[in-house]
């Protein structure tokens, strides 16, 4: 079959969605379902075309150059630079592609149960979602970072949007703020980063800028800096430590955009503009010192790590889900980041191993990730509270649920044979090798197998907390609204128990089969290992059946293995079989200033606020009082003198004038003794 | 015989300006008055298109008007400014008694700015700039009734006055220092200059400077912007920003860039610290700001400072990334101050809070207000993301041999546009997020309507296709450094 022409209309993928957010942007209204099926089919055909593609690019169907790029010229600038808006399709788009159209495929079908009762609204849920979709594809598509960063951007409004959607909650919409303000410090860096290549480079088009030729010629300090500020972007939109903060708010939003922000769109254009800069990186770490690559890798670890200790005392279901987020987010940076530091130190079999782990790892958490989120909305939804105190026993009234979040649960947690098991354990396998290599990584390897078992022990400690052990008040009233047959929320309860229509089931199942096979994907991926087919370069790797003997007959897989049988048991005796008082443990004065920072989040939320409210707007204050009143108080303090001598002077309020004149007359006094000073006493010389 | 060319469009505004009171004798129809000054401001830029048409080169007239590419764009942008402002004025004056002397003022305004662009001798500029503060100080008093607008001209021809004076004391020392006011006679002289006696010349620099600093609104001469901008009838307000506000940049320009870049080494650092203390000092207070009007005005001291960085970069990808900052901006936010005046005819106060709910109220002008203040937050694929991607990358791009420094110009260019974004998002939280006390719709005239549809036009075509209006902005800067200097 002949891929190229079909790539030459991969423009149509980012369109399809796009033109759905104008027809139901604008006709919306007129459907009876608010353009709730208008986005079904636009982005399902985006989705269609966009697995075709992916199997075109999977299945070697790609130019001999290893990618398909197509092009047109956007903004020429004077000196010969050119920016262009372009399509550029390798492995590493083909598996973004995979991933952002299906779940959002199915993200969008759950919605249109999930958001049944939204009436009117839905329209700008439509127009919004299709918009967020569009521009993600977009961004997975583009050929060139400025393109990249355009549709980045666009991500991040969308993202705002929609998570501050039910706005009249005071708290989603300063949730939606903080996510957007947030995670523009990182786009800050990334633009800094961006100008630094482009001044480098002349050009920020892929093709241009990893060429081995163009790479070796710049001066490779200041790649550095621009891939560590570009970096900066990725920790932002992947909240990352010390940008983690906005993610848990974040969960404000319909519980649908939380399955698609965490899942497929806006947090994984981080760790997708990392792999995408990788052959820079690599380039960089190989000639400069690898310093960028083991910084990724410790922002990884450590936010993985991190992000783990503040879900396991969490008491709110989705922000145990949005830590965990972060978790396994910071689990994909170590990867990229080991990948990258082994490949520039020449180990070119395990580096590749690394980098496809992490992008493995990408894929496999879209999944679970989805499904995760998709069922906690169901059952948030039953029984209208986030508290998990409150819930318990909910497994009687939400069976299929209960087993698929158990499903996802699982699988996060790194049990063979779900998918979170393979790609963990690859991951974890490379960073223990690299640790052989430098110290650091060792370092990371133990991070890395504490977050498993803290991961193991928290998403099982959700799962009990729920579905298991006895009720708590808020399934006693779901009890009573199920044995009362007809009261007035009967029709709620059957929509989300075990009467959930089939446009929210099938989606889970669907979501849940994959969270079981996709890591399977590790050994049969189009035909060859999953490492084989997506990593870019180098083909010599092991098959299936080496893969498989290399992870089995390697004793630190049965470690990470042991140590998620750990936390689940852990979990089991604590809250399924309450043999571990756990409210004793926090309450011992040794462990409860611990407790409470966990759930403070270590004061990182305090500190946000300080930093905007205080310190940034007070600086601001301070200004414009002295711009306002400081200087007019001086003037109209002696005005006042005067008024008492005549009356006339109350009537010209002559103060704010003369104030300003005299600092019209003091600024350029000013500005002379600057210059002064600058050029004389200072003597700085500027002549070339 | 004098070829009168090169002032054909100055010519033909005031001959317009003059008639507009004129017609104003026979007929009181706001609309009719609008519309023939529009037919002016058409006209005349059909003048400054038949320059255009064919342009083989710079075209003069005596000493001191020069007519290139550079000065053609700035005609342009000037007139779509008067044209814009002039469409929101037409409900505006409706009822005033002066409407004529109204249109009059803003023409003549205009005609001073086309003299600004095309001067190539310091007094002409000079003249240009006065001919405009003259007309404006009388526009901002407009609303002579209105305590607020009074008190605003008063202080603005004060400050103003001071400011023509210091410039006017610059000019006479540097002519008297270098024998010449025009520019490139002026760069002439400097470069042979040695180091004896520079600092007659810094002083005269610096005392011009304040005049100039005094129109962009430049820290610290900023502080009238706030008090007038919010005092003026609205319309001028817009006029202020997007008009006479980049006519004091063509003049910074020109000063800097033509006629002392021979001792550039002198003033770069100075301008620069000029540049990121404004641009600080405007988004800082801004942050503050209850005021819709002030919080625009102190947008407008922060995007000045933006512009103000092509002086010490001086380059003329700089120059070219700064005109485009100066085209974009006067789309932007002069669609800003138009909403705002638009709402004021509908009787929607001028705080921030006023504008809670306006969603609902006026879905039209809360989607365009929310995309230009994303647009002047810098997010793309707006037409303000584009412009400063390019003001900001001329730095780095002028980094090398001993300028490496440049590069924090742009960094505090990207954090300060980081820093802007907080107030940015408030208002449009107020407008899109917050519930309003009323959800009854607004009723709205046609014509401002029109004019914020124009600028929202402007600011996306500009935003998505940036590469004809950089390009000419490219060909202007390129122009500038070849001809004038």
């Amino acid at each position: 079959m002949d891929f190229t022409s079909l790539y030459e209309v991969a423009w149509l993928v980012p369109l399809l969605p796009l033109i759905s957010f104008l027809i139901v942007g604008f006709f919306g209204k007129r459907f009876k379902d608010k353009g709730g099926m208008v986005a079904i089919g636009l982005v399902g055909a985006a989705m269609v075309l966009s697995l075709i593609i992916a199997y075109g690019a999977l299945t070697g169907n790609l130019p001999s150059e290893g990618y398909f790029e197509t092009s047109i010229e956007w903004v020429v600038l004077g000196s010969g630079f050119a920016f262009e808006l372009g399509i550029y399709i390798d492995t590493l788009t083909a598996v973004m592609l995979i991933v952002v159209s299906f779940v959002a495929t199915l993200v969008v079908i759950y919605s249109i149960g999930y958001m049944h009762e939204e009436g009117e609204r839905r329209r700008r849920y439509f127009t919004e979602i299709s918009l967020f979709v569009g521009v993600m594809l977009g961004l997975v598509l583009a050929n060139n970072f400025l393109e990249l960063f355009i549709f980045w951007e666009l991500v991040g409004l969308c993202s705002y949007l929609l998570i501050g959607f039910w706005f009249e909650r005071p708290s989603a919409a300063s949730a939606a703020k903080k996510a957007f303000l947030v995670t523009r410090i990182g786009d800050v860096m990334f633009m800094i980063g961006l100008i630094i290549v482009f001044n480098l480079f002349g050009s920020l088009t892929y093709t241009d800028v990893f060429n081995e030729v163009a790479m070796a010629n710049v001066d490779q300090t200041w790649l550095m800096w621009g891939l560590f500020f570009m970096f900066g972007g990725a920790i932002g939109k992947s909240a990352q430590f010390p940008l983690h903060d906005w993610l848990p708010d974040a969960m404000e939003g319909p519980t649908t955009v939380s399955a698609l922000i965490h899942a497929a769109t806006m947090v994984k254009a981080g760790v997708y503009l990392v792999a995408r800069m990788f052959p820079l990186l690599v380039f960089n770490g190989a000639v400069n010192g690898p310093n960028v690559l083991i910084f990724i890798a410790c922002i990884g670890g450590v936010t993985a790590f991190i992000a783990a200790t503040m879900a396991l005392n969490s008491p709110n279901i989705k922000r145990v889900l949005a830590y965990s987020t972060i978790s396994q987010l910071g689990y994909m940076f170590l990867a990229l980041g080991t990948g990258g530091y082994l490949l520039s130190q020449g180990e070119i079999e395990s580096g590749g191993l690394g980098y496809s782990a992490g992008m493995f790892h990408l894929m496999n958490h879209a999944f679970f990730k989805a499904l995760l989120f998709l069922s906690a909305g169901a059952v948030i939804h039953l029984v209208a509270t986030e508290e998990m105190r409150k819930m318990g026993g909910l497994r009687k009234y939400m069976p299929i649920t209960s087993l698929v979040m158990l499903i996802g649960a699982l699988s996060i947690a790194g049990i063979p044979p779900f998918s979170g098991f393979w790609s963990k354990d690859e991951i974890l396998a490379s960073v223990f090798e690299a640790g052989s290599m430098n110290g650091v990584f060792m370092l990371l390897y133990v991070l890395g197998i504490a977050t498993a078992f803290m991961t193991a022990f928290y998403m099982f400690r959700m799962w009990f907390m729920t579905f298991t052990g006895p009720e708590g008040e808020a399934t006693k009233t779901v009890a009573e609204r199920s044995s009362h047959g007809h009261d007035a929320h009967e029709h709620k309860k059957g929509r989300f128990s075990e009467h959930t229509p089939k446009v929210m089931t099938v989606p889970l199942i669907l979501l849940a089969v994959l969270a079981i096979f996709s890591g399977m994907a590790a050994l049969f991926f189009f035909g060859d290992t999953f490492y084989g087919v997506v990593y870019f370069d180098e083909p010599n790797h092991e098959t299936a059946l080496e893969l498989l003997e290399s992870i089995f007959t390697h004793a630190l897989t049965y470690l990470s293995i042991l140590v998620a049988v750990a936390g689940i048991l852990l979990a089991y005796f604590a809250y399924y079989k309450n043999k571990i008082d756990v409210k004793a443990i926090a309450n011992k004065p040794a462990v409860k200033p611990l407790y409470d920072m966990l759930l403070a989040r270590y004061g990182f939320t305090k500190g946000y606020n300080w930093i905007g409210e205080k310190a940034v707007y007070g600086f601001s204050l301070v200004l414009d009082k002295f711009d306002r009143f400081i200087i007019d108080g001086l003037i109209n303090g002696i005005g006042k003198v005067c008024m008492k001598t005549g009356k006339g002077l109350r009537k010209v309020q002559t103060g704010f004038v003369q104030t300003y004149a005299g600092v019209v007359v003091g600024g350029a006094v000013v500005m002379m003794l600057l210059m002064y000073l600058l050029m004389t006493v200072l003597g700085v010389d500027l002549s070339p | 015989m004098v070829d009168y060319t090169a002032i054909t469009p100055e010519i033909v505004l005031a001959l317009f300006a003059l008639a507009v009171p004129a017609l104003g004798m026979v007929m009181r129809s706001s609309k009719v008055l609008a519309a023939f000054s529009l037919v002016g401001v058409a006209l005349t830029g059909l003048s400054v298109w038949m320059i255009t048409d064919g342009y083989s080169g710079p075209v003069a007239f005596q000493d001191f008007v020069v007519v290139e590419e550079f000065s053609l764009l700035f005609m342009y942008i000037f007139l779509a400014v008067a044209f814009y402002v002039i469409l929101a004025s037409a409900v505006y004056v409706k009822d005033d008694k002066h409407k004529p002397e109204y249109y009059s003022l803003i023409l003549m305004a205009t005609v001073g700015m086309l003299f600004v662009a095309s001067a190539s001798d310091l007094f002409a500029l000079f003249v240009g700039i006065e001919l405009t503060s003259m007309s404006s100080y009388a526009l901002v008093a407009f609303k002579k009734k209105d305590v607020k607008s009074a008190e605003a001209a008063t202080k603005y021809l004060i400050i103003g006055g001071l400011s023509s004076g210091f410039s006017l004391f610059g000019i006479s020392l540097m002519y008297g220092f270098t024998g010449t006011t025009s520019f490139s006679g002026i760069n002439d002289y400097l470069s042979t200059l040695g180091a004896e006696n520079i600092e007659m010349v810094w002083l005269a620099m610096i005392m011009i400077v304040v005049g100039f600093g005094f129109k962009i609104s430049m820290v610290p001469f900023h502080m009238w912007a706030p008090d007038v901008y919010e005092g003026a009838p609205t319309p001028i307000t817009a006029m202020l920003a997007a008009g006479s506000k980049k006519m004091g940049f063509v003049a910074m320009f020109k000063f800097f860039l033509i006629g002392l870049i021979a001792i550039k080494a002198d003033w770069q650092l100075l301008m620069a610290v000029m540049a990121v203390v404004t641009m600080t000092a405007g988004n800082l207070i801004a942050l503050n700001q209850t005021s819709m009007k002030r919080m625009l005005a102190y947008s407008s001291i922060a995007q000045a400072g933006y512009i103000l960085m092509v002086i010490p970069v001086a380059t003329d990808y700089a120059l070219a990334g700064g005109l485009f900052q100066i085209l974009t901006h006067a789309f932007m936010k002069g669609g800003a101050f138009i909403i705002v005046a638009t709402l004021a005819v509908a009787a929607v106060g001028d705080k921030i809070s006023d504008y809670k709910g306006l969603a609902k109220r006026t879905p039209f002008l809360a989607i365009a207000m929310t995309l230009f203040m994303l647009s002047l937050a810098g997010i793309p694929p707006l037409a303000g993301f584009a412009s400063k991607f390019f003001l900001f990358s001329a730095p780095i791009e002028a980094m090398g041999g001993g300028n490496d420094w440049l590069m924090w110009l742009a960094v505090a260019g990207i954090l300060n546009s980081a820093l802007s974004l907080f107030y940015y998002v408030r208002v449009i939280k107020y407008m899109l997020v917050e519930k309003g006390e009323t959800e009854e719709k607004l009723k709205l005239p046609m014509s401002m309507m029109a004019a914020v549809a124009i600028c929202l036009v402007a600011v996306i075509v500009m935003g998505v296709y940036p590469e004809p209006f950089y390009q000419a902005c490219l060909d202007a800067a390129k122009s500038f450094f070849t001809f004038l200097a």
